[in-house]
């Protein structure tokens, strides 16, 4: 393709390129997948991501090589190549079949990542905490609202929290995307894919954290000057310890309420109602 | 206007200007034209400027994202530059790069003498230039700070208080209007204005791109028209499209716009890959194989590519059916596109090597193109979405296919029909410089932010944080956008210092099979003195073979001839003021008043075709009573004040305007022998 004198640059194009591939692999660790997944769901989307970036690569290189290969050609012109309807018909045959069988796959797999699977063992088994339910029935549901530029999920018996999610391991949890103002879009990249929190619209999607730890995330829809600081974490911990944590974040709030209100007795009478009025009205 | 009737039987009569009106300034002249190739230049220009705009804007937030925690820039200083960039990349510059090259040279593919609607070409380009005016007057007040796509409800006044996304919606709908009417234009011009035996399985695909790009603009052109509407009623009149309190739908906007967005997208790799065709059969010296297939998947492509909106919108409360209808649409797009390399590689094969600066361009574009569109197809699969959307990965693959249809596609037009549009060559070493650099740059800024999306570096932040361990991806991604910009001023210098001092070139400098190359370099207003009839898919092959074996009466000038023999039948001499003869069936609008520099002179040192004959000035011997005039040129310079300038300063070159002949029955004499069958 490129004449003899652009041969040199094109060298060092890649020479430069395989020291930038380098570099960034001492400092990180070198990945071409997305990060490690830690929920069902997440192990999907590895799995379609790998083997769509093999198949597409392989296409893109096949095609390459071929185009590389056909323009090498000789000083001789060859004979006049002309098309013929059949072999149209074939190659646009063989397509077609590729794309029905990644269509088919994308389904299966898109169906396996939305199945919310059961609690496992480990898990909370009993998601709300006054109600007893079969065991591993009910999935943890939490309420995430997006808001310019903070995340805030409401767990099942009222208590709040902000930026960090606290949730049991090996449960399934279901969250349910809101947003009070614009567009946002939740991601923990080891938790799964990116959902939209919609004004005026609810969206799904759940994960089921297999491991203990702490997973960060951060909002991938351009929501005004400050999305880049519209971070998000997911705690994971054991369920006795999750429990712990709900009652101690009740106690908390209550107590900082009834701090709340108390100063504003004290300042100004009348003001009591709307000073207290967004913490009260979480619970319930 | 209806023509006087014509008595059978006898020769049509010429028209004859006796005083040429004055013409005013040139840039008055090329400014008021409805010439398509005036407008055409218009769109090229202001493109590539709007180019220059978007690489500066892409260079500013790279530095700014080019270490961690970074606060070179305030977050609102970012957020004009990412809101004006969106726009300015595709919808300012790669698309109208395209438009521009199809108005300029998709007439002259076809064998048409002008477009069907001029003025609506012209007003095309004025309402283009006045709504990307008004996008950037934006930063003299306070410019729009919703992000690329203004995504109601940021863009409404609660999150926007100010008059930036105005200025932004507004300009845009002037720009999209614009489009539509290009689209008219075109689609009437190539369904209505093809020479005789231009029947479509003999249209160049390029020009099947452009009428594929003007039916896909006629779609998203009026729905992005509505959401711009609704949105500005919604800023401005109390309007509610969009608020979700008042029962509006925000997803609304996300829709309407992804499908313009979309679309304009697929345009882009449409254009390019009409070009891509043109060159890759050129420079193969070999028919397009699979004509008929080509052309069909650019269609197919352009159907699905819009259907496949939802793409970009799998992370929306949508109804999994629906995702899955964009989904089928999306994986089947590999149909198309596939079946193109095929045939473009079934061209290739046997051809000969040919390392010419478009070819060079042309191939490095189809090779950037299909990483990006592999990735994107990658994409197209809804948990890969999930995972991967707005992040650098997405970020990646829509540049590198933006870049590889868009900036080298659009630039292996811009070298290929150049010489064309100005008579001359663009400088090879720029070139290839330009070329290295692109390719590098593209590739090294591109892959290190995808390897940081897969770690979760979102797109459209101002910074990212130095914990996440992606600060040598983004410095290393930032240094490749260096390079690539060095590449695209390179071939911007490139153009601008060729434009007058590039090499000359004549009508036909790579030998090419389809008729734009028929035409003198530049074409004189009216594209052809001669309309060909067109016997096959590569109609100037025909031409040569006939003035080869001699079955035309028509004769070429002699190649590379300082041309004393040439008829200049302008009848610039003598003592008269100059009559010009115009064909009657000249279909522009202006009168021909220009005497334009006819191909026959110089010939380009480095051609070595022998068959090349194609001159325009070679004005038909069976005009005998036209007079004719030895140096014409210095006789011009003393007679026509208007044309001093040009004639002075191609003072070698000959004018030699044939008079336009309306009448293709006596072409079909110079290739009736030669009617080859059509291809595909």
């Amino acid at each position: 393709m490129p004449g003899p004198r652009t041969r040199p640059l094109l060298l060092a194009a890649a020479l430069a390129l395989t020291a930038g591939f380098a570099l960034p692999g001492t400092a990180a660790a070198f990945q071409l997948a997305p990060d490690s997944p830690v929920s069902p769901n997440a192990d999907d989307a590895a799995i379609s991501w790998w083997v769509m970036f093999v198949l597409a690569t392989a296409i893109a290189a096949a095609l390459i090589i071929g185009l590389l290969r056909a323009v090498r050609g000789g000083d001789q012109l060859g004979p006049r190549t002309r098309g013929t309807r059949s072999i149209q018909g074939r190659v646009g045959a063989g397509l077609a079949l590729l794309a029905l069988a990644v269509f088919i796959f994308g389904i299966v797999v898109t169906e396996s990542s939305r199945q919310v699977e059961a609690t496992g063992p480990d898990g909370l088994q009993s998601a709300q905490r006054d109600v007893e339910l079969p065991e591993g029935s009910q999935p943890l549901q939490i309420k995430v609202s997006g808001q310019q530029w903070l995340w805030r999920y409401e767990y099942p018996d009222g208590t709040f929290s902000y930026y960090e999610m606290v949730v049991p391991v090996d449960t399934a949890v279901v969250l349910e995307l809101r947003s009070t103002d614009v567009h946002h879009r939740w991601w923990v990249p080891a938790l799964g894919g990116q959902f939209d929190a919609v004004p005026g619209q609810t969206n799904q999607t759940w994960f089921q954290a297999d491991e203990v730890g702490t997973y960060d995330g951060r909002s991938t829809e351009f929501s005004g000057p400050a999305t880049a600081a519209m971070r998000a974490r997911v705690r994971v911990v054991e369920a006795s310890e999750y429990e712990a944590w709900l009652e101690q974040q009740a106690t908390d709030i209550e107590a900082a309420q009834a701090n709340v209100a108390e100063t504003n007795a004290e300042t100004a009478e009348g003001d009591e109602a709307t000073a207290s009025a967004e913490p009260t009205e979480a619970p319930e | 206007m209806t023509p006087p009737t014509i008595p059978a039987g006898l020769p049509r009569p010429e028209i004859v200007t006796e005083q040429m009106p004055k013409r005013g300034a040139a840039w008055l002249a090329i400014a008021s034209s409805g010439d398509h190739k005036d407008v055409g230049r218009m769109y090229l220009a202001t493109a590539l400027a709007f180019g220059a705009f978007a690489l500066v804007e892409l260079l500013m937030m790279r530095v700014q994202l080019s270490i961690p925690d970074s606060t070179l820039m305030r977050p609102e200083v970012f957020d004009r530059l990412l809101s004006a960039y969106g726009v300015t990349a595709l919808v300012l510059f790669a698309i109208p790069l395209a438009l521009a090259l199809m108005t300029y040279v998709v007439p002259l593919q076809i064998g048409a003498r002008a477009v069907a609607l001029p003025r609506l070409n012209a007003l095309s380009y004025w309402l283009y230039l006045a709504g990307a005016v008004t996008i950037y007057l934006g930063f003299l007040w306070h410019p729009s700070e919703a992000g690329t796509t203004a995504l109601a409800p940021l863009s409404d006044t609660t999150y926007s208080e100010t008059f930036g996304v105005d200025f932004w919606a507004a300009g845009l709908l002037l720009v999209v209007l614009g489009f539509v009417f290009w689209a008219i234009n075109m689609f009437t011009t190539i369904r209505n204005h093809r020479a005789p035996g231009m029947v479509g399985r003999r249209m160049p695909i390029f020009a099947w791109a452009a009428a594929t790009v003007s039916g896909l603009l006629l779609f998203i052109g009026p729905v992005m028209i509505a959401a711009l509407t609704m949105l500005l009623i919604d800023r401005n009149f109390d309007g509610v499209f969009f608020d979700a309190l008042e029962g509006g739908a925000p997803s609304l906007y996300e829709h309407l716009s992804w499908i313009f967005f979309t679309g304009g997208y697929v345009a882009v790799v449409i254009a390019g890959f009409g070009i891509i065709s043109e060159i890759f059969a050129t420079f193969s010296r070999q028919p397009q194989f699979g004509h008929r297939t080509l052309a069909g998947s650019l269609i197919a492509f352009a159907v699905l590519g819009v259907l496949a909106w939802m793409q970009n919108m799998y992370s929306a409360p949508i109804g999994i059916g629906w995702l899955y209808f964009a989904m089928l649409m999306a994986v089947a797009a590999v149909i198309p596109i596939g079946l193109i390399y095929f045939n473009w590689i079934a061209t290739l094969s046997g051809g000969r090597r040919e390392s010419r600066l478009p070819m060079t361009f042309a191939l490095g574009a189809a090779v950037v193109a299909l990483v990006g569109l592999a990735g994107e197809w990658a994409q197209s699969v809804i948990p890969v979405g999930w995972q991967v959307a707005n992040t650098g990965v997405a970020w990646g693959d829509t540049h590198l296919t933006l870049i590889g249809a868009g900036v080298l596609g659009g630039f292996a037009g811009l070298y290929y029909w150049f010489p064309k549009i100005t008579g001359r060559l663009m400088g090879d070493s720029l070139g290839r410089a330009s070329f290295a650099a692109l390719i590098a740059g593209s590739f090294v800024m591109v892959l290190p932010i995808q390897l940081a999306g897969l770690e979760g570096m979102p797109v459209d932040v101002y910074k990212f944080f130095g914990d996440t361990g992606m600060s040598a991806y983004n410095l290393i991604g930032s240094l490749g956008a260096l390079i690539f910009a060095a590449g695209l001023a390179l071939t911007l210098v490139n153009a601008a210092a060729s434009y007058n001092n590039g090499a000359e070139t004549g009508p036909d400098p790579w030998s090419a099979s389809t008729l734009e190359w028929f035409a003198a370099s530049p074409p004189p207003v009216h594209n052809f003195d001669l309309i060909a009839d067109v016997r096959s898919a590569e109609p100037l092959n025909d031409i040569r073979d006939a003035v080869r074996t001699g079955t035309t009466t028509w004769t070429p000038p002699p190649v590379g001839a300082p041309a004393p023999t040439d008829d200049a039948v302008d009848g610039s001499a003598g003592d008269e003021p100059a009559p010009v003869a115009v064909g009657v069936a000249a279909e522009s609008e202006e009168t021909a008043t220009e005497a334009s520099s006819s191909g026959s002179g110089s010939e380009p040192a480095a051609e070595t075709e022998s068959e090349h004959e194609t001159g325009e000035g070679g004005a038909s011997e069976d005009e005998p009573t036209e007079e004719r005039a030895e140096s014409p040129a210095e006789v011009e310079a003393a007679e026509e004040p208007t044309e001093n300038a040009e004639a002075a300063a191609e003072a070698e070159r000959t004018e030699a305007e044939g008079p336009g002949r309306e009448d293709p029955a006596s072409e079909d004499d110079s290739e009736d022998d030669d009617g080859e069958s059509p291809v595909a």
